[in-house]
Parts: C-alpha cells; sequence; structure tokens
C-alpha cells in the first residue's frame, strides 16, 4: 500500500535538502496519478499545514509566471523537529518511493 | 542604476505584498472553519434536543437512570455510524478515501493518535457532560464545558509548545466569559441542594472539560503528519468500534435492553430524521474543527469553537420561538467581541503556530 499523501511530501523531503512546492506538486501528482488545479492547491495547502506545525520551513520565496498568472512559490525544507516527528511516526524507516 | 534599483523595488514590493495575502488567506481560512464549527455545533442542539421527544426516547422515564445512561450510549453509537456514512461521502467527493485507508491501517504510529482523541471526545466527554446534567443539572454542564479551550489550549503549549499569544490569550478569556454570562444566571436557579452524588456531577462536568479540551490536542498530535479530512474519519471509524464492540456489549451483557433500544431507534422514522440532521451537523462541524487547528492551532480552534453558546440558543429561539433573555446580549457582545480580538492578530504571527523548531523543543 502506498504511504499517505502528507507522510509523502515528508520523506521527499527528507530525501533532498531543499525543494520547490513546484516540484514537490509534480511528484505528488505523478506517484497517485492525479491531475489537475484542485489536486494542486489541494497539496499546497497541505504544505501550509506542515509549515504551520513546524515541521518543515520555507527557506526561499519568489514570484514566478506559471501559465499566465503570477504565483507566489516557496522553497521548503525538513526542520529538526519535522525529523523528529518522522521517527516518531515511522516515516523514516519507511521506505520512500 | 537608479532603473534597476527601481525595478528591484517593485518586485520586493510585489513579493512583500504577496507574502502578505498568502498568510492572510491561511488565517481568513482557519477562521472560517472554527466560526462554521460553532454554526453547526449551535444547530446540532436542536436535532440533539428533539431526539430526547422521540420514541423509543421519550418513552424512558427520568429517574430511571441506568436505562437513560444507556439510551445516551445506544444514540451516540447510532449518531457515530451516520456521521460516519456522511465523511465518507464528503471523503468520496474529495477523493480522499485511499488516503484515509493509508493513514487508518498505520495504527501503531499514526492513528492510535485518532483512537485516543475519538476516546477523549467521546466516551470522556460525552458520558462526562451527560454525568453533568444527570447530577447536577444542564446549565451546570453546558458552563463547564464552555472551559474545553483552556485546557486544550494549555495541553498543547505543554506537549507542542502551541504558540498561545496575548491576542489568543485574551480573545479565548473573553469568549469562555460570553459563554459564562449567557448561562451562569441561570446556574444560580437551577436547583442543585437536593441532588444526590452532586459530585458525580462535578467529576462529570471536568471530564467533559478535560475531555473536549484533549481531544483537540492529541487529535493534533495526528494531523503533524496526515491529512485533517482523513484524520475525522479515522477519529469516528474509532468511535463507532468503542461504542459498538466494547461499550454497548458491555451493557448488553448486564442485562440493559441495548438492542431493542438499537431496533426501535431504526425502525422509528422520526428518530432517524433526528439522528441524520444531528448527524450532518456533527459531521461537518468536526471536519471544520479539525481543519482549522492545521491552520490557526488547536488553542484558537477550540475557542473560536466555543461561539457554539451562541448559535445554539440562537437556532433554539428560531426553532421554539423561545427568545434569550436580556443578559444573553451581554454575553454576546463578550463573545463575538474575543473573536476579533482574535482576529485582529497579525496573519504573519500565526503562518507558524510552534515556538521550538529544534529537537526537543517539541515533543
Amino acid at each position: 500500500m502506498k504511504i499517505h499523501q502528507k507522510g509523502f511530501l515528508l520523506q521527499q523531503l527528507s530525501n533532498s535538502d531543499r525543494i520547490w512546492d513546484v516540484e514537490l506538486v509534480k511528484r505528488l501528482l505523478g506517484y497517485y496519478g492525479l491531475t489537475g488545479l484542485y489536486w494542486e492547491n489541494n497539496t499546497r495547502v497541505t504544505l501550509d499545514e506542515l509549515t504551520a506545525a513546524g515541521l518543515i520551513k520555507s527557506v526561499d520565496r519568489k514570484l514566478v509566471d506559471l501559465g499566465g498568472r503570477t504565483q507566489l512559490i516557496f522553497e521548503y525544507q525538513l526542520t529538526p523537529f519535522g525529523r523528529e516527528r518522522m521517527i516518531d511516526t515511522g516515516l523514516l524507516q519507511e521506505v520512500s518511493p | 542604476m537608479s532603473k534597476v534599483t527601481s525595478i528591484q523595488t517593485d518586485q520586493s514590493a510585489a513579493l512583500a505584498d504577496a507574502l502578505y495575502r498568502h498568510a492572510a488567506r491561511s488565517k481568513r481560512w482557519g477562521f472560517i472553519f472554527a466560526l462554521w464549527t460553532a454554526v453547526l455545533w449551535g444547530a446540532w442542539y436542536v436535532p440533539g434536543t428533539a431526539l430526547w421527544y422521540e420514541f423509543p426516547y421519550s418513552a424512558i422515564p427520568a429517574d430511571d437512570r441506568a436505562l437513560r445512561l444507556t439510551a445516551v450510549a445506544v444514540m451516540t453509537f447510532v449518531h457515530a455510524v451516520a456521521v460516519f456514512l456522511f465523511l465518507l461521502v464528503w471523503n468520496g467527493v474529495l477523493g480522499k478515501v485511499s488516503d484515509f485507508g493509508r493513514t487508518f491501517v498505520r495504527f501503531r504510529r499514526i492513528s492510535k493518535w485518532y483512537a485516543l482523541a475519538s476516546i477523549c471526545g467521546g466516551p470522556i466527554a460525552i458520558f462526562g457532560s451527560y454525568m453533568a446534567m444527570g447530577f447536577v443539572g444542564p446549565v451546570f454542564a453546558a458552563v463547564t464545558s464552555l472551559f474545553y479551550p483552556v485546557f486544550g489550549a494549555v495541553i498543547a503549549r505543554l506537549w507542542y509548545h502551541e504558540k498561545i499569544t496575548t491576542y489568543a490569550a485574551i480573545g479565548m478569556s473573553l469568549i469562555i466569559l460570553g459563554g459564562v454570562a449567557i448561562y451562569g444566571p441561570e446556574l444560580f436557579g437551577q436547583d442543585t441542594g437536593v441532588k444526590e452524588h452532586a459530585w458525580l456531577g462535578y467529576l462529570g462536568g471536568l471530564m467533559s472539560a478535560v475531555g473536549w479540551g484533549a481531544e483537540g490536542a492529541v487529535a493534533a498530535r495526528a494531523m503533524d503528519v496526515s491529512d485533517p479530512d482523513t484524520g475525522i474519519q479515522c477519529r469516528f471509524t474509532f468511535e463507532i468500534m468503542f461504542w459498538g464492540l466494547l461499550i454497548l456489549p458491555v451493557l448488553s451483557f448486564t442485562g440493559l435492553p441495548v438492542f431493542r433500544l438499537i431496533s426501535d431507534t431504526l425502525a422509528d422514522g422520526r428518530a432517524m430524521l433526528w439522528i441524520v440532521l444531528a448527524s450532518v451537523c456533527h459531521a461537518f462541524c468536526y471536519t471544520s474543527f479539525y481543519k482549522s487547528f492545521g491552520l490557526i492551532g488547536v488553542g484558537r480552534g477550540e475557542a473560536i469553537g466555543n461561539l457554539y453558546a451562541v448559535f445554539a440558543l440562537l437556532f433554539i429561539a428560531a426553532f421554539t420561538l423561545e427568545f434569550p433573555p436580556v443578559y444573553f446580549i451581554i454575553g454576546l457582545v463578550l463573545a463575538v467581541g474575543g473573536s476579533f480580538v482574535m482576529f485582529r492578530e497579525p496573519a504573519d504571527a500565526i503562518t507558524t503556530l510552534r515556538d521550538a523548531q529544534s529537537e526537543g523543543g517539541a515533543a
């Protein structure tokens, strides 16, 4: 069984130093076979929740032109607390996709 | 050179503006979800109370304590099943049913927290609230429940260092004072002197405040690593299991008519209508409740949710045409004032809800 979506995002961040949200959205949609603006926005809300809870932090941000509209994008990094929480919940032990 | 500087200034101003709007949007949605919690919780009291006037519950004598507690257990169980079905539709529409399954199966590490949240919010808080109603009085039960955000905020603060700012503390205090102003005066008129075993009622009041307060903090612990929509469905799945596989069979074993009450409830169209209406309120009340935690924190989410005290009276007034007493206005002003104090908190102050981000800082 696949890992749940929030766990997937945390695992992706634990495998890299830092990742832009555009890349995280692309990876998540690809892994679960999802498409569309709803899932893109849903993933961004999930990243906001993870930031608010202190598991990840935004280390850079910029305005970019995406499909004709200006969008604010963030680059994220896993925090030490996020790594600790991943150990607590067994997410670091599981094999990442 | 000055043109380059000007373009850079424009870009940084645009970025700062976009960041501000992003933070403000998160905060606004957090408060909108918390407000929906209060509206739907208040609305829930209408079908929740009406259910007691339908068969089989209307036929239970007021002094038959054991049968009344059994009825509470049965109606909570049937209600939880109906909430589960509504949440299944909700997650089906959102496309999150698979994610619910993926979260639920991780019991040892993740969904165990939802199981604990369901014990805090279900058997402890609801049972405690009914004990307070039965052994002291309904107004006492309502007033004690209003203090649950204090327990939620304190547990969240001590357990994982959630930030309780001055705005949040003042707002929370005003909302609680507002609730006490609404229900408090009636408490003095409540006849508590003749009640036997009143300490059981006081214990029940404490159980409801601690239970609901702890539920938010415990659920937020699981929502660190899981989605709130799937989390709430995990929570109700566990609640069904606790009542259906543990509490009701034990009650039935003692000779209480659990199965007759269930079959009578399912066979009575009007009782089921009230249960369905109560469940749809409760399903989306709880969904909003859990979604608010991730955006504005447990303390703020629970405090705004406490506005249910105001909405409950307004909904009951709308359906019964019995208007609340004048001191309701004082409570209303305090509660709404407290909400505005909280909402005035700068959005960037709550983009991160916890003080510590270092190892060992938050657990």
